[in-house]
């Protein structure tokens, strides 16, 4: 046994010299939804990255190909289970695109509104958790505390506060409710002050601010190159918004703008991330000034829509077209289709082929998350340890959607 | 070849074609309700009805008619062309017609739909036709409006039985008159009639009579709609979950070409259905083919037994094949079987020559009663084939292998099949050692010394040689029941044991040998396609 008052300059010290390896993940509080990242250390500097995700392989796409359309819905909800009501939508515009049909003016509105409303709530769930896994936990709970009011809401109008499935193809499950537009006023106004309250707290703290800046840069020419979309890519600078550059429902109609950033750091997705909320509130309030008080909901299309219970239950003509409907599932025409929405994250695409029949022959969809997490090994490569927390956080990383 | 335009679209035709058939070789589908291929033309149901263009220079037939204006809200007057149904229609060369490109055409459906259910109860989900409906299918395809009549719909008999196998709902009944055709035309049995007029009518079986010939099953079939149903299926399983497999029945020496509906979630098999085969059975089958999906289910064999005691599918192996090694070949005999597949009898052939046994008999279930129609007397659906098997052997019939036991020449029968065609020689199998493979209890499991519980036709592919030399291959639909096992498998199971190995272990090997051993003829013939009505 080596006697433990023995002098240093007899023992022998090195230094390894040899790169430390260290495994974050899967399941590791740092790592937003099961992803893995083995590191190749050197000292505290990350050398190398191998950013591993398909942990939460669920088959979802596959799924998809035996049931109806309809029931496709459920499985878009877990995609991004922090804004399903985007994903919802993306999806039915898809079947829409498809079969050739475009909802009521008052759904276009509807939508908009819930969809915006979605958006803020994936905002403020990335932004607030970012905060707090820098330590400041108070704008965390502000955050979540203003997200919750927004789930409140959804589940007043759709039933669920977390996965609605409250699309349709060719409408939405039901109506507005009655104090809706009231609500999401009320709702949106206590957002901002929110927002308002946690800018005052974090935009002047040096801290916060130390760790975000010049933190997990990456060239505007790399995003676009990785396939980045969304607030991620707005960041580097690039003004790119399915929502003003391939508008859909009636965002032509809405004054809007799209921030973008400069430096395309972490501070700077963090800020458009911010902004996008603001500028959601402005699309809301336009939507909901736009939104009828009454009006069909649902396309006029016995193909594709449900017709009310009690014609069901009392006509042979309504049981044909529940039967038909639920039984078979509504049938799309053969065919393929693209169709790409905003989400919360970038742009959210579903390819579909339909052979005619009422089961999906095949449903892709092209996550935001996907290629976003695929850059995370370019943001994190060079930086300290330390700083994959926040560059990781800035991300935004949906695992359900990543895996699919 | 002769065309004709349907919806700018040329399709060739045969003299003596109408429009709805020449349109339905080519592969384009007229909508319809009474017309059926196999029927005669009665056009009574309007649903086929197409617009007929003039020749050129000629004017249009039309007709004075009231339209209803949106605008004006109120009748006003427009003239229409008169429309022919399609299913009556005769072609000339360059005729020029339009289906689904006719506005008239489209709006008349729509309107004939709109009509038949007018009083149509909300029946479909306690209907056993709900999914594969006429109705259902075309009103979404045809019109898909509402109900404009708030009126309380005419009320009419339901659930009459009509005879042993048939049930009819009048509410739901279009009065196309197919099932009146088939008794009329397919059975020979005018016993069918139309009664009353407009929405009173209703179909009736004749005063004093039931709806009972050999194929009061084929009326049910044809129906169109849910008013006739058949007692077997009634309230049984819902179809949209029933898969079909492309089979053969094996009810007699016709080989009807059938589907056999399964639902895979409980491997139980619940109907036949004609199979469209022109060269056989055309459209139809008879209620004894079409009720023999029973046997699947019923009397059967599900284990081993030695002795009568159920035992262990190793241990039967082991006492079958230590029985059959200790046989010497002059006095054992092997009964080949009319009820099983020409694989089944070829894997027993095969065995019977690696052992040297060659007295070969042939059993299967006892004669019957024949028609003119379809039902064939010879009750088992490969005579044909075992005899042609076993050639140049001639296969000796049962009771000549009854008095060979009696006589005591015979003391060992390895045996295929359940059923014997005589029944008073029975008794005989009692004094011999039997080693069979039975699917179905009856004198041959009773009396086994061994025996292997063999799975039937619906759970194995295989091939039937009908009376006609007709080689058909019939699809495994449902898993074998309980421990059963194709005959075929238990037969190499049983050279193996034996130390005597099959050169073959798969179906597809099997099938190979059998090309190569087997006459040409014994071979599966590929399959007519699906059949349409």
């Amino acid at each position: 046994m080596e006697p433990l008052d023995q002098e240093l300059d007899q023992a022998e010290l090195e230094m390894p010299a040899e790169p430390m390896l260290l495994n974050v993940g899967p399941a590791h509080p740092a790592m937003h939804g099961t992803v893995r990242c083995v590191m190749e250390l050197s000292g505290e500097v990350i050398h190398h990255v191998d950013v591993q995700v398909g942990y939460l392989h669920r088959g979802f796409e596959k799924m998809c190909e035996r049931g109806t359309w309809t029931q496709v819905f459920p499985y878009v909800d877990r995609c991004n289970y922090v804004s399903p009501m985007l994903n919802n939508v993306g999806f039915a515009l898809a079947c829409e695109k498809l079969l050739g049909i475009s909802v009521p003016e008052r759904c276009q509105w509807y939508r908009m509104a819930l969809g915006e409303l979605a958006r803020i709530s994936d905002h403020l769930t990335c932004d607030g958790a970012m905060a707090m896994e820098l330590g400041a936990f108070t704008p965390f709970l502000w955050m979540i505390k203003a997200r919750e009011m927004i789930w409140d809401l959804m589940e007043e109008e759709t039933g669920a506060r977390l996965t609605h499935s409250f699309g349709r193809v060719g409408g939405m499950a039901s109506p507005p409710t009655d104090g809706f537009k009231e609500q999401a006023r009320a709702v949106v106004k206590q957002i901002l002050s929110v927002v308002a309250e946690v800018e005052k707290l974090l935009l002047g703290n040096r801290i916060f601010l130390d760790r975000l800046e010049g933190v997990g840069v990456i060239s505007a020419e790399d995003a676009i190159s990785l396939g980045w979309t969304g607030p991620c890519l707005r960041a580097t600078g690039v003004p790119y918004d399915v929502r003003k550059a391939h508008p859909y429902l009636k965002y032509a109609e809405v004054d809007f703008d799209v921030p973008v950033g400069s430096a395309s750091d972490c501070f700077d997705r963090f800020m458009v991330r911010i902004e996008e909320i603001k500028q959601s509130a402005r699309i809301i309030e336009q939507s909901l000034e736009r939104l009828a008080d009454s009006g069909p909901i649902n396309v006029d299309d016995p193909r594709v829509i449900l017709p009310p219970k009690d014609e069901v239950y009392n006509t042979i003509e309504g049981t044909i077209q529940h039967f038909k409907i639920v039984m078979e599932g509504l049938k799309l025409p053969a065919g393929e289709v693209y169709s790409y929405t905003e989400g919360g994250n970038g742009e959210l695409g579903f390819y579909l082929v339909s052979d005619g029949s009422g089961t999906p022959y095949r449903v892709r969809i092209r996550p935001p998350c996907f290629l976003v997490t695929a850059g995370l090994e370019r943001v994190i490569t060079g930086q300290m340890m330390a700083d994959v927390v926040p560059s990781f956080g800035s991300l935004n990383m949906i695992g359900g959607e990543c895996d699919r | 070849m002769p065309t004709f335009k349907l919806d700018e679209r040329d399709i060739p035709f045969e003299q003596g074609d109408t429009v709805i058939r020449a349109a339905q070789r080519a592969g384009v589908d007229i909508p319809h309700y009474c017309w059926h291929p196999g029927l005669s033309v009665a056009a009574n149901c309007r649903m086929c009805l197409v617009e007929l263009m003039p020749p050129p220079g000629r004017p249009a037939l039309l007709l004075d008619v009231l339209a209803w204006d949106k605008e004006k809200q109120e009748y006003v007057p427009q003239k229409k062309p008169k429309l022919v149904p399609a299913c009556q229609q005769g072609v000339s060369d360059g005729m020029v017609i339009k289906s689904q490109s006719s506005g008239h055409a489209q709006q008349a459906r729509a309107a004939v739909q709109e009509l038949l259910l007018l009083n149509h109860p909300v029946d479909c989900p306690i209907c056993d036709q709900a999914g594969e409906c006429r109705l259902q299918d075309y009103w979404l395809e045809h019109g898909a409006t509402k109900k404009r009549m708030n009126d309380e719909p005419i009320h009419k008999p339901k659930a009459v039985p009509f005879g042993p196998n048939i049930v009819y709902d009048a509410e739901r009944c279009i009065v196309c008159t197919r099932c009146v055709r088939v008794s009329e035309e397919l059975a020979k049995d005018p016993v069918l009639s139309v009664r009353e007029r407009g929405n009173l009518a209703e179909i009736v079986v004749a005063p004093g009579r039931q709806l009972d010939h050999a194929y009061t099953l084929m009326t049910e079939y044809v129906c169109p709609v849910g008013a006739l149903t058949a007692v077997d299926f009634r309230f049984k399983a819902r179809v949209w979950f029933l898969r079909s497999a492309r089979t053969v029945c094996t009810g007699c020496a016709t080989g009807c070409n059938s589907f056999t509906d399964f639902d895979p979630r409980n491997q139980k098999a619940y109907r036949y259905r004609p199979r469209e085969n022109l060269a056989v059975n055309k459209y139809w089958m008879c209620d004894d083919g079409m009720l023999d999906h029973r046997r699947i289910h019923e009397q059967r064999v599900l284990a081993p037994r030695v002795s009568g005691e159920g035992v262990d599918a190793k241990i039967a192996l082991e006492k079958a094949a230590a029985a059959l090694k200790q046989a010497s070949p002059e006095s054992t005999a092997v009964l080949l079987s009319a009820e099983h597949s020409n694989e089944d009898n070829f894997a027993l052939l095969e065995l019977a020559k690696s052992f040297g046994f060659n007295q070969l008999f042939q059993s299967g279930r006892p004669a019957g009663q024949g028609d003119d129609i379809l039902r064939h007397p010879d009750k088992n659906p490969n005579t044909a084939g075992i005899v042609r098997l076993a050639k140049p052997a001639l296969l000796k019939p049962f009771a000549e292998l009854a008095s060979a036991i009696d006589g005591g020449t015979i003391k060992t029968v390895l045996a295929l099949g359940s059923s014997l065609s005589v029944a008073d020689k029975t008794d005989a199998l009692k004094r011999a050692q039997v080693i069979a493979l039975a699917s179905h209890e009856g004198p041959l499991a009773q009396h086994a010394r061994v025996l292997l519980p063999a799975s039937t036709w619906a759970e194995a592919d295989g091939t039937f040689v009908n009376a006609k030399g007709l080689a058909q291959e019939s699809e495994k639909a449902i898993a074998p029941q309980g421990q059963s096992l194709p005959a075929f498998r238990w037969l190499a199971e049983l050279a193996r044991v034996a130390g005597k190995p099959l050169g073959w272990k798969k179906l597809t090997d099997l099938r190979k040998s059998m090309a190569q051993e087997a006459p040409p003829a014994s071979l599966p013939a590929s399959t007519a396609p699906a059949g349409v009505s």
